[in-house]
């Protein structure tokens, strides 16, 4: 299987002026993931160094949850706040867009309406 | 309580063996049901990517098996136990991994590879920008990177499982006589135990994924995922209990699970590394072998016992007076009060050494931790460290790694085949909610059960990549259930072989779809590229468990150089392939070039300025992968404006609508 070559199969006439939607969406998600990176690394990074590093009574830190209450304000909470973002982001903001038809996929389709 | 050591030999651990067997047959049975699943169907698309069919439970778990490989069992829980909570943060960023590794790319690199008809990595390229050039420029670059990587896998299966087998006696017997026969080949080394275990592991692999393809990968990637998962959320209610044991027999503290925990590593001082000779001071007429991992007890100048633990094995001349050893014997120091008591109140338990003396002995402090004004250091950042000033994980290095794990992440090859398998969109949706839910109950999980372990089972320094197998049978043993010990040993094995058959596949496809098939022989009948598929397959595995025979002596350096090198020439070029119109072939090789020699350029410097390759000098302290990221996105940027616009027929092709969707 070699695929499609554009210069052999394809001209500019087969396609629209619109931009491809799955295309659009895709970037848009990928812009707010991205976000929702820079968010997690603003908040993690700082909050942790700003608690966790030069504690000056370690012996005495603050504990949350049986845990040092940095590693929980600076990562466990984000995480379950990161799981929750997920499931809205997967479940509600994600398009279920058409990721189109491959050439194996064309062919098994021919294959089986010709049965 | 019983010692790791003890509880080892006790278990006899045929629990690993029958383990491993079980879980052998268990792949095989797959990849026997996957080359079924191969009749019928373009072979090529069918063996290198499942035919693009993936559902939810495979696509998921085959990615985060993959991602884990074996560091996530050995390597990690390693750190943790010698470095404390700190690891928390080491690991942060996979709070939001999932959704960007596969969530950044996933939905475009699906797309694009399906309307370009691609199978490989190398292939999206070629067709993207139709270029043979850029194709096999990739290939190269992944063969490169992938064999190294490979073999490095291969040697740590192999220790994974002479550790899993370390105490099986049949395993022994065998080596024993192994080594008689290897005797005569000195290419073959001396340890009998690393080249059976390597031939059992190295075999096994190569079988099933030749002749299971995709297929038996990604099924057996969902049995190995399903291991882990459980061996995780086991081990945490039973470290956890097993600590409530120790907090009861201890009067000074009145708190019990993870707050104990907390508490008394509050108070923990690392370990002194220590090097002395040894020396029995009563006469002997035989020879004495004192073993790594041995409990050595002397009194110090103030009448205070001191605790020695060995990490390597000495031999002590026969003599009828006192007699030293010859060599120099690696050991650590025992300095927490609750440790010493820990391990001298139970000699029933714990084999303790007291007729030994040590001369000459020379102790280095950790650099970071190691005095009074790093108390807490177990609790606090940036965490002990036996070599640097700075600590484990100084503030640009929790940068680096948040950076690494998420947006490198999203860079790898190995990866982007899998995000070209799935289904459709609604399995890509369900499968990022669960890796996200997976790595939720492993990663954060893994860091509160080794906490607990670095209070079960102190002075494991010197051995603390065992430490996974080692707290598995410990605490199993201490319910009475060390049969469990199998399973839960059975986890960092599958990490590791579920992370090897994919990068064997990803080389083989590289040879056969985009050397041989796409420049070669495009006419190649099915048949012969069958053949020579599985014949690819056997030897690229082959080739590589030869290499492992002597391999690199820098194991998790490979790893990590191989990893992130893979994303510094990666990640640039497939995001503006995939997302911006104007980028061009021009632009991309450009930056996947530069890519590749802003990070080698940072191990090559580390020659200079550390003393070793694999020591890579750290601009502005940050990790060579930020270095390697920023040249090539940059350079891809540069690259591509100052060079030619793409031909309009291929932003037409990939970029917008076509005309017959509309009518549709």
């Amino acid at each position: 299987m070699q695929g499609e070559s554009v210069s052999e199969n394809d001209g500019i006439e087969l396609y629209t002026d619109e931009l491809d939607p799955t295309f659009v969406n895709s970037r848009r998600e990928a812009c707010i993931i991205f976000g929702a990176w820079l968010a997690a690394l603003c908040w993690c990074i700082p909050y942790c160094y700003l608690n966790g590093y030069n504690v000056t009574d370690p012996e005495n830190i603050s504990i949350t949850f049986g845990m040092p209450s940095w590693v929980v304000w600076g990562i466990a909470i984000p995480w379950i706040v990161a799981d929750v973002f997920t499931v809205w982001f997967c479940f509600f903001y994600m398009k279920n867009d058409d990721l189109g038809v491959s050439p194996e996929e064309l062919v098994a389709s021919k294959v089986e309406g010709n049965k | 309580m019983q010692s790791p050591e003890l509880i080892l030999f006790a278990a006899g651990s045929n629990a690993a063996l029958i383990t491993f067997l079980l879980y052998t047959l268990a792949v095989f049975g797959i990849a026997v049901f996957s080359n079924q699943m191969l009749k019928g169907k373009s072979f090529l698309s069918e063996y290198f990517l499942g035919s693009r069919g993936l559902g939810v439970w495979a696509f998921a778990l085959t990615f985060a098996a993959t991602s884990a490989s074996g560091g996530s069992f050995t390597g990690f829980p390693s750190k943790i136990y010698a470095h404390g909570w700190v690891l928390a943060l080491w690991i942060g960023a996979y709070v939001v991994v999932p959704i960007c590794t596969m969530g950044l790319l996933g939905k475009r690199i699906n797309q694009v590879a399906r309307i370009s008809g691609s199978i490989t990595v190398p292939d999206v390229l070629r067709d993207r920008f139709d270029s043979a050039r850029f194709g096999l420029m990739a290939v190269v670059l992944i063969v490169f990177f992938m064999v190294f990587n490979l073999v490095a896998q291969f040697k740590a299966g192999a220790m994974i499982l002479k550790t899993l087998l370390s105490d099986v006696d049949i395993f022994h017997r065998s080596a024993e006589f192994f080594y008689t026969v290897m005797e005569p080949w000195s290419f073959l080394g001396t340890d009998s135990e690393y080249l059976i275990c390597l031939l059992a592991f190295g075999i096994a692999v190569i079988i099933y994924t030749t002749y299971g393809g995709f297929h038996a990968v990604v099924w057996t990637d969902v049995m190995q995922g399903i291991v882990m998962v459980v061996g995780v959320l086991i081990m945490l209610p039973l470290a956890i209990m097993m600590v409530n044991d120790l907090a009861a027999k201890d009067d000074s503290n009145d708190v019990s699970g993870m707050a104990y925990v907390t508490q008394e590593m509050s108070r923990l001082v690392p370990p002194v590394p220590t090097e002395a000779q040894l020396q029995i001071s009563s006469p002997s007429n035989t020879g004495r072998l004192i073993s790594a991992g041995t409990w050595i007890a002397t009194v110090g100048d103030n009448g205070t016992p001191r605790l020695f633990r060995t990490g390597n094995d000495v031999e002590i001349g026969s003599g009828q007076r006192i007699t030293t050893a010859e060599v120099p014997v690696e050991m650590i120091e025992l300095v927490n009060a609750s440790d010493i008591k820990q391990i001298l109140g139970n000699p029933d338990i714990y084999t303790i050494v007291d007729d030994l003396q040590l001369v000459g002995a020379t102790q280095n402090p950790y650099k970071y931790g190691g005095s009074p004004e790093h108390q807490g250091t177990y609790v606090t950042g940036p965490g002990p460290s036996p070599d640097s000033d700075i600590g484990f994980l100084p503030l640009s290095l929790a940068f680096s790694f948040f950076f690494m794990w998420a947006i490198s992440g999203a860079g790898q090859p190995s990866s982007h085949v899998r995000l070209m398998a799935f289904k459709n969109t609604d399995t890509l949706k369900k499968a990022i909610f669960t890796v996200a839910i997976y790595y939720t109950l492993i990663y954060f999980p893994l860091v509160m059960i080794f906490c607990c372990g670095r209070l079960l089972m102190p002075g494991m320094e010197m051995e603390s990549d065992r430490v996974m197998p080692a707290m598995a049978v410990f605490l199993t043993e201490g319910i009475g259930m060390g049969w469990l010990a199998g399973l839960l040993v059975a986890a960092p094995f599958a990490a590791v072989m579920s992370t090897v058959d994919s990068f064997l596949l990803m080389i083989s496809s590289a040879i056969v779809r985009d050397i041989y098939q796409r420049n070669i022989n495009p006419n190649a009948s099915e048949a012969k590229i069958k053949k020579m598929t599985y014949a690819v397959t056997v030897i690229v595995g082959t080739a590589a468990m030869l290499g492992a025979v002597n391999p690199p002596q820098f194991l998790q350096d490979i790893i990590v150089y191989t990893g992130s090198g893979l994303a510094a020439c990666f990640l640039a070029p497939t995001v503006f392939m995939l997302y911006w119109p104007r980028s061009n072939k021009h632009g991309c090789m450009i930056g996947m070039l530069c890519g590749f020699a802003a990070h080698f350029s940072m191990y090559f410097l580390g020659v200079f300025t550390n003393g070793s390759f694999f020591k890579p000098h750290r601009f502005i302290d940050m990790d060579p992968i930020i270095v390697g990221l920023f040249v090539s996105f940059l350079a891809t940027y540069v690259g591509c404006l100052i060079s030619p616009p793409p031909p309009q027929q291929l932003v037409k092709k990939y970029f917008y609508k076509r005309k017959e969707l509309q009518k549709t």
